[in-house]
């Protein structure tokens, strides 16, 4: 305790992004061509800051000709998504493969499970002519008890309704729109196998830590390079490496449901920069008290955001394992 | 709907059910436990307490039902039922 780093602000900066840079990338070639002896990477990218930082340091690690870029829109996606991706590839001269997955996810399945849980909470609901998104019930940050998941159907004219989901209807939603990450996940191996090269994974540490990921979706991947990195530091990284500023300024979104919905609402309940801050003195044991002084909040809402964060660690647990297989030994 | 049932009836159906749904050990939840505090469940098992409570005890609970004060505890849930059955 006594030689660590007052609590500040500024605490979980990168004291140099070039340096870090060459750590992972360093590690990137190392992990990729030595140990798992492929010849490159595949990236997915959706125009988001973490795909994009992902994509420039796997350039940097193999280079512009081994680095390939995969786009998966389907048909809720934004279109901002495919135009934001194609700028980067651009920028970094990357070959782009465009893969639209609304057939496979049609033929899952996906579309028609999803929206029939959403008719039976708005029996109105017509995917033609609304939109949905699945978000959580905020106010629950500060207090002991879990947040509830609701539904939000918008119709053409904009109004919209919302309604908290009961378990039956939020567990098909999700589980029907997971077929999004999952087929992702299968076209980005289709092409890593094919080319012998690695699926770069794309998860930042939030995501990973506190479960903001589909097992076998997008939490599957060979290599996570910015996963230990606080989203602030991702930012950091995206300066340092010449990511378009137009990616940069985008408002993170999940880019899930048919309406736009940040990860803000549908996640985090915090700006995500704020997020990083507490985050850290919470995964390094700094007393409340000392957080709350900085932060100009009172120590006892801190305890409470601790105690939110240990109880999203502590639920996800089951996203972060792989299969159990130590049930029996000679 | 249970209008009649006493205070120790619901109580026992509600420490039951927590019980059943959380895989703690028989007595290791006391009626005052703060149950959310110590992280028995997460926000699917509070969804999944909710329909229960619904369904067992005929109630209908509202958004602003949805504070700490009306769940936090057994005896907090079976105070809530109560009211709710008695307004």
């Amino acid at each position: 305790m006594k030689d660590r780093k007052p609590f500040s602000k500024e605490i979980i900066l990168l004291d140099s992004p070039e340096k870090t840079t060459e750590a992972i990338v360093e590690k990137l070639r190392r992990d990729v061509l030595v140990n798992f002896k492929r010849q490159g990477a595949i990236v997915g990218i959706s125009g988001g800051i973490d795909s994009s930082v992902c994509l420039a340091l796997a350039v940097r690690a193999f280079g512009t000709d081994k680095v390939t870029g995969i786009i998966m829109p389907e048909k809720d996606s934004s279109p901002d998504s495919e135009e934001l991706a194609l700028e980067l590839a651009g920028v970094f001269g990357v070959r782009t493969i465009k893969e639209v997955i609304t057939g496979a996810l049609d033929g899952f399945g996906c579309y028609r499970r999803r929206d029939e849980a959403v008719k039976r909470v708005f029996p109105e609901y017509d995917p033609a002519s609304y939109k949905m998104k699945i978000g959580i019930r905020q106010s629950g940050l500060y207090n002991n008890l879990p947040p509830l998941f609701t539904l939000s159907i918008i119709d053409s004219k904009g109004v919209q309704q919302d309604k908290i989901l009961n378990a039956r209807d939020y567990l098909q939603i999700v589980a029907a729109s997971n077929f999004k990450q999952r087929s992702r996940m299968s076209i980005l191996y289709y092409h890593a196998e094919a080319m012998h090269y690695a699926v770069i994974g794309t998860p930042n540490k939030h995501e990973q830590e506190q479960g903001f990921f589909v097992k076998y979706g997008d939490g599957a991947a060979d290599v996570m390079p910015i996963g230990n990195l606080y989203k602030t530091q991702v930012y950091q990284l995206a300066e340092y490496l010449g990511v378009p500023q137009s990616i940069i300024d985008r408002t993170p979104t999940t880019d899930t449901y048919s309406a736009t919905q940040t990860q803000e609402e549908f996640f985090y309940q915090l700006p995500v920069r704020l997020m990083d801050i507490y985050w850290y003195g919470f995964e390094n044991n700094y007393p409340p008290e000392e957080v709350a002084e900085v932060m100009g909040e009172t120590a006892e809402r801190v305890e409470a955001l601790f105690r939110n964060f240990e109880r999203k660690r502590k639920t996800t647990d089951y996203l972060r394992m792989p299969p159990l297989r130590d049930y029996y030994s000679e | 709907m249970t209008m009649g049932a006493d205070v120790e009836s619901i109580k026992s159906r509600v420490k039951e059910y927590i019980q059943q749904a959380t895989y703690v050990e028989k007595d290791k939840i006391k009626d005052d436990s703060l149950i959310f505090k110590e992280g028995y469940f997460d926000s699917m098992g509070f969804v999944v307490l909710i329909t229960f409570l619904e369904e067992s005890f005929g109630i209908k609970t509202t958004d602003s039902d949805l504070v700490e004060e009306n769940f936090e505890s057994i005896n907090a849930i079976t105070d809530f039922i109560i009211r709710k059955n008695g307004n």
